[in-house]
This record gives structure tokens, C-alpha cells and sequence, in this order.
């Protein structure tokens, strides 16, 4: 599967098609197996009925249906299990090229419409559709050939029998293999997908009403609200009743339609006889064979009861399928535009200047009064501002991480920061809530910089101050974190992510907050660590702390 | 069947039931009167079954012995097919009803539960992770009340009909029956163990998996800054591919096993039809010249040998139904039984005699306190708040600081001891008319979906354009809602659309002023923001509160240096001290 491509159920398909040869072929080996088995045994019976009702009973050669029955009802047993193995298997790696498709998309987006959906339920949500569409080649695509190639090998045994019957089962196979699941999952595949959305607008409405529920409670109008959501769950409930019902009656079309089939078949090879009120079975057709055709019309009813329900799952998947595709990202023009400044960043930054510069967050369009900033190589800066004045909103746009107007140009050459990947190698940014990912210290902090050895690490860790308690624990460097860095306080998840860009050693660091919450002492440490041993050659700090980095700054005022 | 039914309800008592049991048994009890009818429908499903098998054994032997049949067993045959047909839809119909009305009735017993419980509810789980237990918690019961639980009844019913019917015509067959279905019973036990067990591990793996992409993928703009998105991809495609061999190792086994029980299945239908094949021929050892069975008999025991095991492979692929309901179930309890032993009786033990309260006191508490499961969760107190007094409550996490400002919201009633306002014991007061005098500022600001507007006014008559902009620029909101594009009409959606902590907590405090509301609690409002905001919130907070009773709940990294009082709360109870 290409990186960039949308995805459609028969990219799915196609994804790894030998991949899915393999259950194809042994699921239609026992699937015909099991029909095979059913005929065949009838036959068998009535013909040994038959042939002792005319004496040959001695000479009937019951080894070879003996032998054909157990060997089908091996084959039978085996195939499915082959089928269960291998189809699980082809899910499996379907899974980890969904999820790198998923990743793919999701790291083509730029850094202001990465957060669109990024909250954890979102994230919940674009998991459990995955497995959804996941499921599609085994619960739907497979029954269906299954039901396909079975009611193939019944025709030609049909064929054999009475060419006739080509027409009825011609009908059936059509009403059984494509019209009856096609308008059930027409039909429930809408109802699904309004099904989708009510539940992700119910949730949303219980999440937003539950985390307002004391104000509402105290303002007396809980009761309204709450009226509101059971009346969302009531129309969940009306979608969930048509759909359950669509099954039903599905199901119930199956059976009729074998049946129609069964009286028809038998129809067109019987004469009425007058004289008794029997049906006489047409000349040179075998009593014993129409038994065992009769058994295979049964079995396959059986095969196609599935399809009905597989198709409401065909309704998920292209549901599933379709709040996937919203992720697909339509590669931008943007981007090659940027990358003139390539060789002029080679050698490092060495001078930044910004000017009639503003950032602002794309959702609010809020951000910091425009100005003019002129950066260059051992300058240290400290941008200072009352609370909203855009401090954070600046630095971000200067880190390449948030939108902004104005003109930015480094080492002498215009440049567009935004998203722009080889920009930002050249820096490392600490934002306010920077992230830890829920693995080790030490891989925490080696995406800084993979080949940093252990002995590194702890000196990083000395100079954001973070060595001592690393040492009291337990695992040491391999402490797992847990989520989100919780079992960290605000300060320690701070240090140990300015400690991961320490490592990296880009030439520009853009510092937000690094002081937040620490005592005086810790703070000393860090700023002696920032101008000795980890000094960048370009510092831009935004605080309200005073610190002794500040005292030596250049200040800028928002 | 009324005896069987009896006779297990006295065997009940004595097997000892989980309450996860329990509790789906009381839900399904409910419903009794659907599952009843949806057994009658089984009834039918099986009688129409036999008369199936029977009118076709004898429609085939006819066609085989004589090249012609009975037009009106044929159509026996086809109407027995089209009842079995009605039967099942009608069952179908029947049990999704019954599991839809349980799960809708329990769900919105669940929400108006969490209701009462209020802030207690936070106690079992944040908000979204409860929005997962009503809503997908509780449809994952629904294969269990639909398909499981009337199947449960079918695989009962099914083989006792068949070995019945067959009993009359072959004690072989019948004893191979007999003697088969523990073994396949026992087999299945077996396998759903193992399955089960297999299930379970993949599960975990499986949430492992999810774990460590939805952490990626929360990191990812991290990793984009840090330049390090195809180490990411590279991890994602190793774990991905190393969880992919262990499950199919496990798989192998499960799958194994489900095919020993087909195997076993289709061994025994094989047995049957080779025993009827021989005593057709007449050829069986002991009966040579002589056949047990006639061709319509053989075709009849033929036709049901499959239908015998059918049920029980069906039952054996629903288990896994039965142990997500029994999995949900224990989340769904959880929440339930949360706040049921509190309530058990509000003590209120008049050990005060009137006269010790101070009848001056806006707010008086005595002795009052929060005992559960025998932990104080709050220690006795006993202090005075007079109207307009200011309170800064601080104290470790766990003191029950929290839980003070809860009781006087009313959302406890399990306390000990007594509080009143203004000299009334507060369970005579009228909970509602309390409520409107009260304001509340949490930690995280409560909003619902819906414009800043809409959400400042909620549950208060519109007040004049005047008023509102009064309290907008008492608590300073006024500079940002003006930069704003669309001002007041902005919408605030879960995500806060890009407002800060600190703006959040300034629109709460206009809230606040709008609902000119007297008294106010507040829990940690500012223990979000940074230290720069959080005084600059505080101050305004000062300014725009004076004249209010008013409790606030703030650590000591956030002294309120203008509070009237400071209460310092401990494990033995509170002291006051000077500020």
C-alpha cells in the first residue's frame, strides 16, 4: 500500500493478495467439503436402501462413498481450520499496515491541524475503527466467496442432473449471493453510519454535561439536560431496532428463497401422476441423486445465512473506512516551496530575523502584537510579558510550530519556519506541556539523540537535576513512565524533556517556561548547565522567573 | 420442564454465585416474560425440526426405492422448513428486544445514578472513561442477553427432543447419542477454557499495541520537533509484526482445539452413517441378513445426527459472550454499588443542644464528619462562618477539603455530626433554594457545549446588557472576548477553543458574578495555572468576591493572602491559624 493513497476495500484486498489466496482457497475447500459431505452421504444411504430393496445388497460397493465420505469429513474439518489460521494471519498483518497508514497520515499533517484529533478519545475512537475495518476480508469478503463458489459447484452438479434446473438456481444464487445482502446492507450501512454519529454526538453531550453537572445541578436545570440525552439514546435505540430487524427479516429471505428453490427444482424433474396424486421423477433422473441434491440446496442455506449479518458489518467497516479516509491528507503544495534554504542552514544558524512577525493559534486567531526581532549566533534572549500577552504563541511561531504572518529570514534568506522540517533540525523547542512518552528514561531520552551511551545520559540528567532521583529509583534508567509521564510532577516531566533536547544539541533552543515550579537551587543548576556545558549558540527564553540567564539576556517586552 | 425449573431454583442457593452472576441474573429475570415467550418460539423451532427430517426421510426413500413421492409430504416438508424459518425470526426478534430493553433501562438507571452521585462519581472514574462504561460497557452485554442466555435454553432443548424422537426407532443410535454429547460437552468446556484463555492473552497484547500507538500518536508533535517519526514508524512496524507471530502461535493451539471438537462432531454424524449404511446393506456383523432400520428411518436419523450437534458448537462460538457480559458487568457494579452503602443512615445525633450555636453564624458546623468504610474522610469539625467572612481552606490532599465544600453543595447526605445555616439544621433546608444561592468554581471550569454566552448565562434570567458587561470587566474578561472574532458567540467546545486556563478561570468568575449568588465554593482554582496567573486570577478574585461568604480550597503554593480566615485542615481536624 502507497503512504499517500486513500483507502478503499479493495486496496484492503489488494494489500497482501497472496496473503489472502491462501484462506480463499482452503476456506473454498471446506466450505464445498461440507456441501459435498451432506450430498454425498445421502446418496450413500438410499443408494444402500435401494440396492438391498432390489437385492444387489451384496454387491454394493459401499468402501469407495465410505472412503469419499471420511475423506471429506476430514477435508472439511482440516479446511476450516486451515481457513480460521490463515485468515487470522492475514488480519494480523492487515493491522500493522492499517496502523502505519494511519501513522503515515497522521505525521503528514501540519503541526496547527496535528491536534484537530488528537484528544484521547479520538484517538480511542480511530483505534476501534481500525479494527472494524480490520475485520472486513474475514467477516465479509470471505463468506461471500465462500457462498460464491459453493453455489458455482451445486450449479454444475445441478447441470449433471437436469439442465433445467440452471434457471432457478441461476435466480437463487443471484437473490442469495448479491440481492438480499445488498439491500440489507444498503439499508443498514445508512443506518449504521447515523448510528456512528449519534453515539459519537451522545458521548460528547454526556462528557459535556457530566463536566458541568454541579452548575447545572445548582442552577436547577439538570433535569432539561439530562432530557435531552435520553432522548439521544432513544433514537440510538430506533437505529439499533431497524438494523436488528434488517437481519431478521434478511435471515428470513434466505430461507424462503431455498425454499422456493427446493419446490421448484422438484417441480421441473417430477410429472404429476393422475392416478395416484404422486410426482414422478422424470426419466433418466436417479431417485438417489435428487436426494443428494436436495441435501446440498440445504447445506448451502447454511452458508448463506452469514451473508446477511456480513453485510451490516460491511455497513461498519465503510463507516469505519470512511472517518479513516478524513485523517488522508492531500499532500500540500506548500512544502516544496521551503526547501531553498537547505544549504544555507547546513552550516548552523547563525542569524535570525524576523520581521513585522506574528503568531497566532489557528483556532482563536490569537497570538502577540506584531514586531521586528533580530537574532543572532551567542545572543541570549528573554521575552517577558504579563499573562496573555502571546509570549508562548511567539515563541511557538518562531519554533516553526504554530501559524504566523510577518517575513522570517535565516542566515540572510527568506525562509518559512512553518512546519518545516529542515528548519526545525536546526532547533529545539520546550514547549509549556511537552510530552513523555510511556517507555524508559532512557528511551525518553535518547529520541534526543539515539547514540547517546549511559554515561551521557547522566550527565544530561546532572544538569537539569534530575540525577539524584533518578538514581533512587528502583529501575534506574529503565524505569518504565506511565502514561503521559503522570507518576512525574510538572517539574521533573519539564526537566527530563528539556534534558532529551539537551542531548540533541541544535544550535537554537526555545525555552517556554523552564522555570515553572522549581525551587531556586534547581533553577541555579539549569542555568549553569545552559551556559557552560550546554550552551547553545542561540538561547531565546520565555519566563516570568527571574534567573541569572535572565540577568544576562537581552529583554524583550511583549 | 416447570420441574426442572424448580428443581433448579432449590439447587441455586447452594452453588455460590459471583455478584457479576447475580447481577445479569436479576437483569435477565426482568425480562422473563420475553425470554419466556422466545422459549415457546424454541419449542416450535424444534417440533418443526422433526417434522422436517420427518416428512423428507420419507419424501427421499420414496424418490430412492421408487422413483416417485408424495406431493403432500413434500409440502409437509417445505411448510416445516418455512416454520423453522418463523420460528427464528421470531425469536431473533423477541430476544434483541428483550436485551434492548434491559440494556436501555439499565443505562438510564446508570446515568441518573452518576446524577446523584455528583462529584462522588469522580471517585470511580473521570468522566470520559464513565461515558465508556454507560454507553459501550453496557451494549457489550448485548450478545449475552440475545444470543447467549436463549441459547443457553436451545442446547438444552434441541438434543433432549432429538434423543426422544430417535429413542423409538434405534437404541443404537440413541445410545451413540447418549453416550457422545457429555464427551462433547466436556470437550467444549475445554476448548472455551482454553479459547477463553487464549482470548484473554490476545486481548492484552492487543492493548498493549493500542497503548503504544495511541502514546505515539499523542507524542507525535514531539516527535516531529525532535525529528524522530520514522524510529516511531519503524517501532510501530516491529511490535506490530512480532504481536502478529506470538497471537498466531496462541491462535494455532485455540484454533487446534475448536477442531478436535469438529473432528470429534463429525466422528460421531460418520458413526451413525456407517452403522446405517451396514444395517441397510444388512451387512452388520452381528445382525448379518437382517436390517435394524428401513431407508426412511435412516434418512430421519440422518438428517437430525447434524442438527443434535449444532446447538452445542453454536454455544461453544457465543462463550466468549459470556464472559465480556461478566467483564462489563464488573464495571457496570462498580458504579452502581458507589454511594449505596453511604447512604445508609444519616446520623444525625443531636448531641449539640441548641444553644451552643452561634445563632450570628451564616454557616455553623458541629462536630460534623464523613466516616466511609470505616476510614474518616473527613475528621469531625467544628467552626463558624459569619456572612461575608472570607475562608481559605488548605491542607494535604485527602483531608477532606474537597469533600466539605461537596457536603455543602448537597451532594452527601451520609455525613455524622450536624451543620446548619443560619442557625437551621441544614436537612430542613430546602436543598434547591440552598443550591440557588451557592456559586461553584472547580478546579477545571464546568462548561457545556455552546457559545461563552450561553454558558455564562445558564440557569439565570438574561440580564441586562449593562449588568453583563459590568461583571465581564469586574473579572477582566472584557480585553480577551473582545479579540476574539466572533466575541461573546464564540463557542467553547470540549477543546476550549484556545483559551487559556486562566481565561477560563476569569469566565468562571464572571459566571459567578452574573449568578449574584452569595455564597461561593471554590476547589483549587488556580492549581492549573502557572504562578503568574494564578496571582493575577487571585487578585482579581479578591476584588470582584468582597461583600461574599465564600470557601476556597487552595494549597499553600497559592496562599490567599486576603482571606478573613485560614482553616489548615488535617487527618485530626481543623485548626485555624493566622494568616
Amino acid at each position: 500500500m502507497k503512504k499517500t493513497s486513500k483507502l478503499t476495500l479493495k486496496r484492503l484486498l489488494l494489500a497482501n493478495p497472496w496473503g489472502l489466496a491462501l484462506p480463499v482457497l482452503v476456506g473454498t475447500i471446506a466450505s464445498l467439503s461440507g456441501i459435498a459431505l451432506l450430498g454425498v452421504s445421502g446418496w450413500f444411504i438410499t443408494g444402500a436402501g435401494l440396492a438391498t430393496a432390489i437385492g444387489a445388497n451384496l454387491v454394493f460397493n459401499y468402501l469407495t462413498p465410505g472412503a469419499i465420505v471420511r475423506g471429506l469429513s476430514i477435508f472439511r474439518t482440516a479446511g476450516r481450520y486451515g481457513e480460521q489460521v490463515s485468515s487470522h494471519n492475514h488480519l494480523l498483518g492487515l493491522l500493522k499496515t492499517l496502523r502505519l497508514w494511519v501513522w503515515d497520515q497522521r505525521v503528514a499533517k501540519d503541526a496547527a491541524n496535528l491536534y484537530e484529533q488528537t484528544r484521547g478519545d479520538l484517538l480511542q475512537r480511530l483505534v476501534s475503527d481500525l479494527d472494524q475495518v480490520m475485520r472486513w476480508p474475514l467477516v465479509v469478503f470471505l463468506p461471500w466467496i465462500y457462498a460464491f463458489f459453493s453455489y458455482f459447484a451445486v450449479g454444475i452438479f445441478a447441470y449433471f442432473l437436469s439442465p433445467d434446473l440452471m434457471l432457478p438456481m441461476a435466480i437463487a444464487a443471484l437473490l442469495h449471493i448479491i440481492v438480499v445482502p445488498y439491500v440489507c446492507g444498503q439499508f443498514s450501512s445508512h443506518q449504521v453510519h447515523i448510528g456512528q454519529i449519534l453515539g459519537v454526538h451522545r458521548r460528547s453531550r454526556f462528557v459535556s454535561l457530566f463536566s458541568a453537572l454541579i452548575t447545572l445541578t445548582i442552577r436547577g436545570h439538570w433535569k432539561d439536560y439530562a432530557k435531552r440525552l435520553g432522548q439521544l439514546d432513544e433514537r440510538q435505540r430506533l437505529t439499533e431496532i431497524r438494523i436488528q430487524n434488517t437481519v431478521s427479516t434478511g435471515r428470513f429471505f434466505v430461507y424462503m428463497v431455498t425454499i422456493l428453490l427446493i419446490a421448484i427444482s422438484m417441480y421441473l424433474m417430477s410429472d404429476m401422476d393422475p392416478s395416484t396424486g404422486r410426482l414422478v421423477l422424470l426419466e433418466g433422473i436417479q431417485g438417489t441423486w435428487v436426494v443428494g441434491f436436495v441435501l446440498c440446496l440445504l447445506a448451502l442455506n447454511e452458508l448463506m445465512l452469514p451473508l446477511v449479518q456480513s453485510f451490516v458489518a460491511q455497513g461498519q467497516s465503510q463507516v469505519g473506512l470512511r472517518r479513516l479516509n478524513q485523517l488522508h491528507h492531500v499532500s500540500g503544495a506548500h512544502s516544496d516551496t521551503l526547501f531553498h534554504s537547505d544549504t544555507t542552514m547546513q552550516a548552523g544558524v547563525t542569524t535570525m530575523t524576523f520581521e513585522h512577525w506574528r503568531g497566532y493559534h489557528a483556532s482563536s486567531g490569537m497570538g502577540n502584537t506584531p514586531l521586528d526581532l533580530s537574532i543572532k549566533s551567542g545572543d541570549t534572549l528573554w521575552i517577558r510579558g504579563s499573562s496573555g500577552s502571546g509570549k508562548s504563541t511567539l515563541l511557538a511561531s518562531i519554533a516553526g510550530d504554530c501559524l504566523s504572518t510577518g517575513r522570517a529570514m535565516i542566515n540572510g534568506d527568506a525562509c518559512e519556519p512553518y512546519d518545516n522540517a529542515l528548519y526545525q533540525k536546526q532547533l529545539s523547542y520546550l514547549p509549556q506541556h511537552p510530552y513523555i512518552f510511556q517507555q524508559s528514561i532512557a528511551a525518553n531520552l535518547r529520541m534526543g539523540c539515539p547514540e547517546a551511551n549511559e554515561a551521557e545520559l547522566w550527565s544530561v540528567l546532572e544538569a537539569v537535576s534530575l540525577a539524584d532521583w533518578v538514581e533512587s529509583l528502583p529501575g534506574k534508567l529503565e524505569t518504565l513512565l506511565s502514561s503521559q509521564g503522570r507518576n512525574l510532577s510538572g517539574g521533573q516531566r519539564k526537566r527530563l524533556a528539556l534534558a532529551r533536547l539537551l542531548l540533541r544539541k541544535a544550535p537554537v533552543l526555545l525555552l517556554d517556561e523552564p522555570f515553572d515550579g522549581l525551587d531556586k537551587a534547581t533553577i541555579e543548576v539549569l542555568c549553569q548547565s545552559l551556559q557552560n556545558d550546554y550552551k547553545p549558540e542561540i538561547l531565546v527564553l520565555v519566563s516570568h522567573i527571574e534567573s541569572r540567564i535572565g540577568d544576562s539576556a537581552r529583554v524583550v517586552m511583549l | 420442564m416447570l420441574k426442572n425449573k424448580e428443581a433448579k431454583r432449590s439447587a441455586k442457593p447452594r452453588r455460590a454465585k459471583t455478584p457479576e452472576a447475580s447481577f445479569l441474573g436479576a437483569l435477565y429475570q426482568q425480562q422473563s416474560f420475553k425470554y419466556r415467550l422466545a422459549q415457546g418460539f424454541g419449542v416450535l423451532f424444534v417440533v418443526s425440526l422433526v417434522l422436517q427430517a420427518w416428512a423428507f426421510a420419507n419424501v427421499f426413500s420414496d424418490m430412492a426405492l421408487h422413483q416417485s413421492f408424495s406431493l403432500s409430504l413434500l409440502f409437509i416438508g417445505l411448510f416445516a422448513l418455512l416454520l423453522r424459518a418463523l420460528a427464528n425470526f421470531a425469536r431473533e426478534r423477541i430476544c434483541t428486544s428483550a436485551s434492548r430493553d434491559i440494556r436501555y433501562g439499565l443505562r438510564s438507571k446508570l446515568v441518573s445514578h452518576l446524577t446523584e452521585l455528583g462529584p462522588a462519581r469522580l471517585r470511580i472514574e473521570e468522566d470520559a472513561a464513565l461515558s465508556t462504561r454507560v454507553y459501550e460497557q453496557v451494549d457489550a452485554l448485548d450478545d449475552f442477553f440475545s444470543r447467549y442466555k436463549p441459547q443457553v435454553f436451545m442446547v438444552l432443548l434441541i438434543p433432549c427432543v432429538i434423543l426422544l424422537s430417535v429413542v423409538s426407532i434405534s437404541w443404537i443410535a440413541f445410545f451413540v447419542f447418549m453416550l457422545t454429547a457429555p464427551l462433547v460437552i466436556v470437550f467444549m468446556i475445554f476448548v472455551g477454557y482454553k479459547a477463553a484463555q487464549a482470548n484473554r492473552r490476545q486481548f492484552s497484547v492487543l492493548a498493549m499495541l493500542s497503548n503504544q500507538f495511541m502514546d505515539l500518536s499523542q507524542g507525535l508533535a514531539e516527535l516531529k520537533r525532535l525529528g524522530r517519526t520514522d524510529e516511531a514508524r519503524d517501532r510501530l512496524s516491529y511490535s506490530a509484526e512480532s504481536y502478529q507471530k506470538t497471537t498466531m502461535g496462541v491462535l494455532v493451539l485455540a484454533f487446534l482445539s475448536t477442531a478436535t471438537l469438529e473432528l470429534f462432531a463429525s466422528l460421531s454424524i460418520a458413526m451413525i452413517a456407517l452403522y446405517l449404511g451396514l444395517g441397510l446393506l444388512e451387512s452388520l456383523p452381528w445382525q448379518e441378513g437382517s436390517s435394524p432400520v428401513n431407508l426412511t428411518q435412516a434418512m430421519f436419523l440422518l438428517l437430525l445426527a447434524p442438527e443434535f450437534y449444532l446447538p452445542l458448537r453454536q454455544l461453544g462460538n457465543d462463550y466468549h459472550a459470556k464472559q465480556k457480559a461478566e467483564a462489563a458487568a464488573t464495571d457496570l457494579l462498580e458504579i452502581l454499588n458507589t454511594g449505596q452503602s453511604d447512604k445508609a443512615e444519616p446520623v444525625s445525633s443531636l448531641s449539640v443542644t441548641i444553644s451552643d450555636i452561634n445563632k450570628e453564624a451564616f454557616l455553623s458546623l458541629r462536630k460534623v464528619s464523613w466516616l466511609e468504610a470505616g476510614r474518616h474522610r473527613l475528621a469531625p469539625i467544628s467552626a463558624d462562618v459569619l456572612k461575608g467572612q472570607r475562608v481559605w481552606l488548605s491542607g494535604e490532599s485527602g483531608v477532606g477539603k474537597s469533600s466539605l465544600l461537596h457536603l455543602l453543595l448537597g451532594f452527601e447526605e451520609s455525613y455524622q455530626g450536624d451543620f446548619y445555616i443560619k442557625g437551621r439544621p441544614f436537612s430542613e433546608i430546602h436543598l434547591s433554594e440552598w443550591r440557588t444561592q451557592l456559586a461553584w468554581l472547580p478546579q477545571t471550569p464546568e462548561w457545556v457545549s455552546g457559545s461563552i454566552k450561553r454558558n455564562l448565562l445558564l440557569g439565570i434570567e438574561p440580564p441586562s446588557d449593562e449588568v453583563l458587561r459590568e461583571a465581564l470587566q469586574k473579572s477582566q474578561c472584557d480585553e480577551f472576548i473582545e479579540a476574539l472574532p466572533n466575541g461573546l458567540e464564540t463557542s467553547l467546545t470540549e477543546l476550549g477553543s484556545g483559551l487559556s486556563g486562566g481565561q477560563m478561570q476569569r469566565l468562571s468568575i464572571a459566571r459567578a458574578l452574573l449568578s449574584e449568588a452569595d455564597v461561593w465554593l471554590l476547589d483549587e482554582p488556580c492549581s492549573g495555572l502557572d504562578t503568574e496567573t494564578a496571582e493575577a486570577v487571585l487578585s482579581t478574585l479578591d476584588k470582584v468576591s468582597q461583600g461574599k461568604t465564600l470557601l476556597i480550597v487552595s494549597h499553600d503554593t497559592h496562599p490567599i493572602m486576603w482571606a478573613d480566615k485560614h482553616w489548615a485542615m488535617t487527618k485530626e481536624g481543623l485548626y485555624e491559624k493566622d494568616l
